[in-house]
């Protein structure tokens, strides 16, 4: 009973509250009025000459060590897939051969992070469009992620997940056709 | 080696082979009836008034005691099988029932009420002749047992002996009946057929011979069919050939010669060729009989006559009646008689026996069942009514073997159908679509889709879910209407016109054929009878062939049923061709067969009507063909070279094969002569023809896989030793291609000896068999494989077959003998296979086949577990939670049937014997639906609560961000 009490109390505060905020409001001085949240915090800024920028200029002069620098960065890219495959291993061998859940979430996605690499290769030959020796790293990166896609499909074989044996067809193998019809038993 | 068989135990148990019910699903699918057999004598217990129980004794070797105000048993005694078991004679008095079992070796005394056993005595060995209560001064106290050359007197209370003495004579003399007037005598009548009457009288205390008489009588040759007892010891006896009746006075002095009295002098005329029967009462063992008798004069002639003063006079003539008999309440004797009114109806009256004169309101009309046969034995329980006046109910036994039991003034209490205890074979049909059903299928069959057009299509369409949805509603609203109806009242009565299928073809109809010739359709849910069907004309021999020549699935096309009923006397076979759903006979015409019928096939062929085409093979081994129409001899014509049948002849020992010829004669084409001096044939059994089998082969350990041998042409033959000397029997099975004749592989079992059940099904063979040597039932395996790869994948030839097959055997031992033996069947075979196991006791267990497995491994491996196969281990156990027929025990059962239903995890079983006891079996549990205890409540209340938590959080959600918009 004492709740919808309680309410309009609250009610009443909020009303009274009211007043204090502001529907809205016109400001006749010049600056960035576009946000408002920004308002109150430049609200005593000067203005600024025009072309001042408070922003450092980069020095956008390239220098050789830079170049080194974006070779390395690819490379690195480019190596990236061949880089996990030890730690690859090492996961697929602390999983082992028996079919649980983790071990199948393991080959999910050692199987899936290749294919979705591969899948946006574009994009990566984007990343290395500035390196020199853009196709070599292309292709060590597909090779990469081709080796980590059949480091998948190796533990799925050895899993047994793959369809390689006569037993996994056994079920679509349809009962054969009798060409004779025969009956009889014993002479009543 | 403890480590792994613990970790075997422990899988064991996870796998769990319950098939157990639990205690609420009692009785929810499944039912037993209890059946007693042909009523041989029936007694009514009289000695209180307020009495239920109707004591019965049958030729089915069983005592029971009937409720005879519902029909139900209170307690059933079953006996051993055949002579041995065979109840000689049963008698009543007071509360204990005295029987006679296996002609004269035990004599036994029951508590009526409870069926308690009071005691039993072995009696001397000799042939059964007669047995009687001897009274003296109006108390019973010793039954008298006549055998062939002896006579004893026992105590009634605890059965001892009194007395026993050697007859004289005895090898000369046919001693036949025994008779005591309650005054301290004991007549033994014996006779020398077509020479003289011998009468010896015994004294009740101690057996001595009192006096031996012999009287002339050189027209007799059998006591029993033709004399009776009547009024104070007078013998009466009826000669057919001179027309005339003779009586004789037991007591008096001058036993010498028999009195004759011509029945023309009373004005009777006996009916030509016919045996006259006598009938007389004695109501009380301490009193002599009645001086009242019967006298059957022909087929449907009674008449009562009555003896004073060594003179008969006829009280009253029954022409026509069928039936007679005497019943006692009290003081009173009242003679009841079955008289024809009209064709469907008959009447019983009561008279009063000492004067024949009829009492008022006594009639009972008995309506024959068309489907019936005629009444033949009449059993009348005489009652004393509050106002002195008698009143009574009858029992009526038919040709049919159906016991009806009636009260005033026609009304039938119960019935019960005895003809059940004796089923030979059986078939389940499918039940027939309901009228929504039906008209969904013919609307969306190829026909229609290929006539109409989009449009009507869609308007059909339309209308039939219209038509669906008011079904439904109907179906709701009878709900409805019947859960405010007390529950006693709601009990689903099963007619035959709201016959329809469910959902999952769980419900139909089980089309049974009885030894008597009576055929039942009965409702595979309930129990219950829905139509039967008397064959008249059918010899108590006979063998019965019951084949589905088509199922309801091809509507408007009713379904249609053979049985093929062959006389063993003469041979010749006839058919007869019904609607399993409604019984009622089909008016196709059948085919005349002049010759012998030896077998029946039938075939997958449909003629334009989609009934399966049957051959019967005659003994000149010709063909005939039904139906034989233009189109099926057409068809018959072209698939000739590819029809085959077998015969096996086990009196000679002979196995061959036939072929068809265009002509439709045979040519024979193979033949195996297994010598009938060193075994004999018991058994072959083929595949059953509905049997599908999902998985082509087996798994390995190492995931190759082995192909089964699924030769659907293959046969498996038992043999049995003809010497049955512990040391040399043996018991021998073949499998045998029935199209080649070639014998694909032969196994002999040393030391063996039958009874042997065998199942054939699938690549496997499973049969058990005595071990003489080791003196256990034992149960062996025979498997084969094709091997690592198929021969010919899509098509099955046994004319071109060139590798054997491998052949896997395994033996277990059993702890108990079988009585009979079944797999289980499911619709498309992809469900493990149980074998059904009728144990003697009554149980039926449900084996897994997986035990049953020739490559359980001595040792376990890993490949082996890899495959779930179990370590050998030779003993298998009986385990009770594998009995699916919890304690409804089914007496003597002779067979099991199953049926594939439409669910993949279930399968239909009828077990029948003396008993019927239908079940569902899930040999893999039930995959495919809820389970019974499914909680509904609680998964949908969640349901519903999270679908108003979405909302309600979806709305606070909504409030939520738009104040903090305003904000």
């Amino acid at each position: 009973m004492s709740s919808p009490g309680g309410q309009g109390g609250a009610l009443s505060t909020r009303g009274a509250g009211g007043p204090k905020r502001m529907k809205w409001a016109l400001e006749l001085s010049l600056g960035n009025t576009r946000s408002r949240g920004d308002r109150q915090s430049k609200e005593g800024d000067v203005m600024y000459p025009v072309g001042y920028s408070d922003k450092p200029v980069p020095d956008t002069s390239v220098q050789e060590t830079d170049r080194n620098l974006v070779e390395k960065r690819c490379w690195d890219i480019a190596l990236g897939p061949l880089k996990q495959i030890p730690m690859n291993l090492f996961i697929m061998y602390m999983s082992g051969n028996t079919i649980s859940i983790f071990p199948i979430m393991m080959v999910c996605m050692m199987a899936w992070r290749p294919i979705q690499a591969l899948m946006s290769m574009s994009a990566t030959f984007k990343l290395l469009e500035s390196s020199s020796q853009q196709w070599l790293q292309g292709l060590v990166y597909l090779i990469g992620n081709l080796l980590g896609s059949a480091l998948a499909v190796y533990k799925c074989q050895s899993m047994g997940l793959l369809p390689t044996h006569s037993s996994d067809w056994l079920a679509f193998i349809e009962p054969p056709q009798r060409l004779e019809i025969m009956g009889g038993g014993m002479v009543l | 080696m403890a480590g792994q068989l613990a970790g075997f135990t422990v899988s064991l148990c996870l796998l769990g082979f319950t098939v157990a019910v639990f205690e609420d699903q009692v009785g929810k699918f499944d039912w037993r009836q209890q059946f007693v057999g042909e009523v041989q004598f029936a007694l009514f217990d009289t000695h209180s008034q307020a009495s239920k129980k109707l004591l019965v004794a049958t030729e089915k070797n069983i005592f029971a005691s009937l409720n005879s105000r519902t029909g139900e048993l209170f307690w059933r005694h079953v006996d051993k099988m055949g002579p041995e078991g065979h109840i000689d004679m049963l008698l009543m008095h007071g509360q204990d029932a005295v029987v006679v079992v296996g002609n004269g070796r035990l004599l036994r005394s029951w508590e009526t009420t409870v069926g308690g056993l009071n005691w039993e005595t072995v009696l001397d060995t000799g042939s059964f002749q007669s047995a009687a209560f001897i009274g003296l001064q109006d108390l019973v106290k010793y039954v008298a047992v006549l055998k062939k050359s002896a006579i004893s007197l026992h105590y009634l209370s605890n059965g001892h002996q009194k007395w026993v003495e050697n007859l004289p004579e005895s090898d000369t003399v046919q001693y036949q009946t025994v008779y005591s007037g309650g005054n301290g005598q004991v007549f033994v009548l014996g006779v020398v057929p077509n020479s003289h009457i011998v009468i010896v009288e015994y004294n009740i205390e101690d057996g001595e011979i009192m006096k031996q008489n012999s009287v002339a009588a050189p027209w007799m040759s059998s006591l029993k069919s033709s004399c009776v007892v009547v009024g104070i010891g007078v013998l009466l006896c009826v000669d057919p050939t001179t027309e005339s009746i003779y009586t004789l006075p037991l007591q008096s002095e001058e036993q010498t010669k028999m009195t004759p009295i011509l029945l023309q002098t009373l004005g009777l005329e006996m009916a030509s060729g016919f045996q006259p029967v006598l009938m007389s009462t004695q109501p009380h063992p301490a009193r002599p009989p009645l001086s009242e008798f019967f006298l059957q004069l022909g087929p449907d002639h009674h008449i009562l006559l009555q003896l004073k003063d060594g003179h008969i006079s006829a009280l009253r003539d029954f022409n026509p009646s069928y039936l007679v008999s005497f019943a006692t309440t009290g003081e009173k004797t009242v003679a009841a008689v079955m008289s024809p009114k009209n064709e469907t109806a008959c009447s019983i009256n009561l008279f009063s026996a000492d004067t024949g004169r009829r009492l008022l309101d006594t009639t009972i009309i008995y309506y024959m069942d068309p489907n019936g046969g005629k009444p033949t034995k009449l059993y009348v329980h005489a009652f004393l009514k509050k106002d002195d006046s008698v009143g009574y109910r009858v029992l009526v036994q038919t040709e049919d073997l159906v016991l009806n039991f009636l009260q005033q003034p026609g009304r039938v209490v119960w019935t019960r159908e005895e003809a059940l205890a004796d089923v030979v074979t059986m078939e389940m049909v499918d039940l027939p679509l309901t009228g929504t059903q039906a008209e969904l299928e013919g609307e969306f069959g190829k026909k229609a889709a290929i006539q109409d057009g989009l449009l009507p299509m869609v308007l059909k369409r339309l209308s039939s879910q219209l038509i669906l949805l008011q079904a439904w509603l109907s179906h709701l609203w009878k709900l409805f209407y019947d859960a405010r109806k007390p529950r006693s009242h709601v009990k689903n009565e099963v007619t035959i016109e709201t016959l329809s299928r469910d959902e999952f073809n769980l419900q139909k109809m089980m089309v049974m054929v009885t030894a008597s010739g009576k055929l039942f359709g009965i409702d595979s849910k309930s129990g219950a009878v829905l139509w039967k069907k008397y064959l008249e004309n059918v010899q108590p021999n006979s063998v019965f062939k019951l084949m589905v020549q088509r199922t309801t699935a091809h509507f408007p096309h009713p379904p249609q049923c053979t049985l093929l009923i062959k006389d063993k006397d003469t041979g010749l076979g006839s058919l007869y061709v019904f609607n399993p759903i409604f019984g009622k006979k089909s008016h196709i015409s059948v085919p005349a067969l002049p010759r012998p019928v030896l077998q029946s096939l039938l075939l997958p062929l449909m003629d334009q009507d989609y009934a399966k085409v049957l051959l019967l093979i005659d003994d000149q081994y010709k063909v005939t063909a039904f139906p034989s129409t233009k189109n099926v001899l057409q068809q018959l014509q072209e698939m000739a070279s590819s029809i085959f049948f077998y015969l096996v002849d086990a009196s000679q020992g002979r196995l061959s094969g036939f072929r068809l010829r265009k002509d439709l004669s045979t040519e024979l084409i193979w033949e195996v002569v297994i010598p009938t001096e060193v075994q004999k044939i018991v058994g072959v059994k083929g595949k059953r023809a509905n049997e599908h089998v999902h998985s082509q082969g087996r798994v390995m350990g190492d995931r190759s896989v082995l192909y089964k041998y699924l030769n659907p042409n293959l046969l498996a033959v038992v043999t049995e030793s003809t010497d049955s000397h512990q040391e040399r029997s043996f018991v021998g099975i073949f499998l045998i291609d029935g199209v080649t004749g070639r014998i694909v592989h032969e196994a002999v079992q040393r030391k063996a000896r039958g009874p042997v059940h065998f199942v054939h099904s699938e690549n496997w063979v499973v049969y058990v068999y005595w071990n003489t040597k080791s003196r256990r039932n034992e149960f062996s395996v025979l498997e084969l494989f094709e091997g690592m790869e198929l021969y010919n994948s899509t098509v099955f030839s046994s004319l071109d077959r060139p590798h054997p097959p491998q052949v896997l055997q395994q033996s277990y031992i059993f702890p108990s003998h079988i009585s009979t033996l079944e797999a289980t069947l499911t619709e498309k075979g992809i469900t493990s296979r149980h074998l059904l196991v009728g144990l003697p006791s009554g149980a039926i267990m449900s084996l897994p086949k997986m035990f049953l497995d020739p490559r359980r491994p001595e040792v376990g491996s890993d490949q082996s577990r890899e495959e779930n196969l179990i370590p050998y281990s030779p003993e298998m156990m009986i385990r009770t939670e594998w009995f699916i027929n919890y304690n409804q025990t089914v007496s003597r059962v002779r067979g099991i049937y199953t049926a594939p239903s439409g669910l993949e995890s279930t399968c239909l079983v009828v077990a029948y014997g003396l008993d019927i006891y239908q079940t569902r079996v899930y040999p893999s549990k039930q995959f495919d639906v809820l389970k019974d205890d499914y909680d509904y409540v609680l998964i949908s209340s969640v349901l519903l609560g999270l679908f108003f938590a979405t909302m309600i959080s979806k709305r606070l959600a909504e409030v939520k961000l738009l104040n903090r918009a305003w904000r």
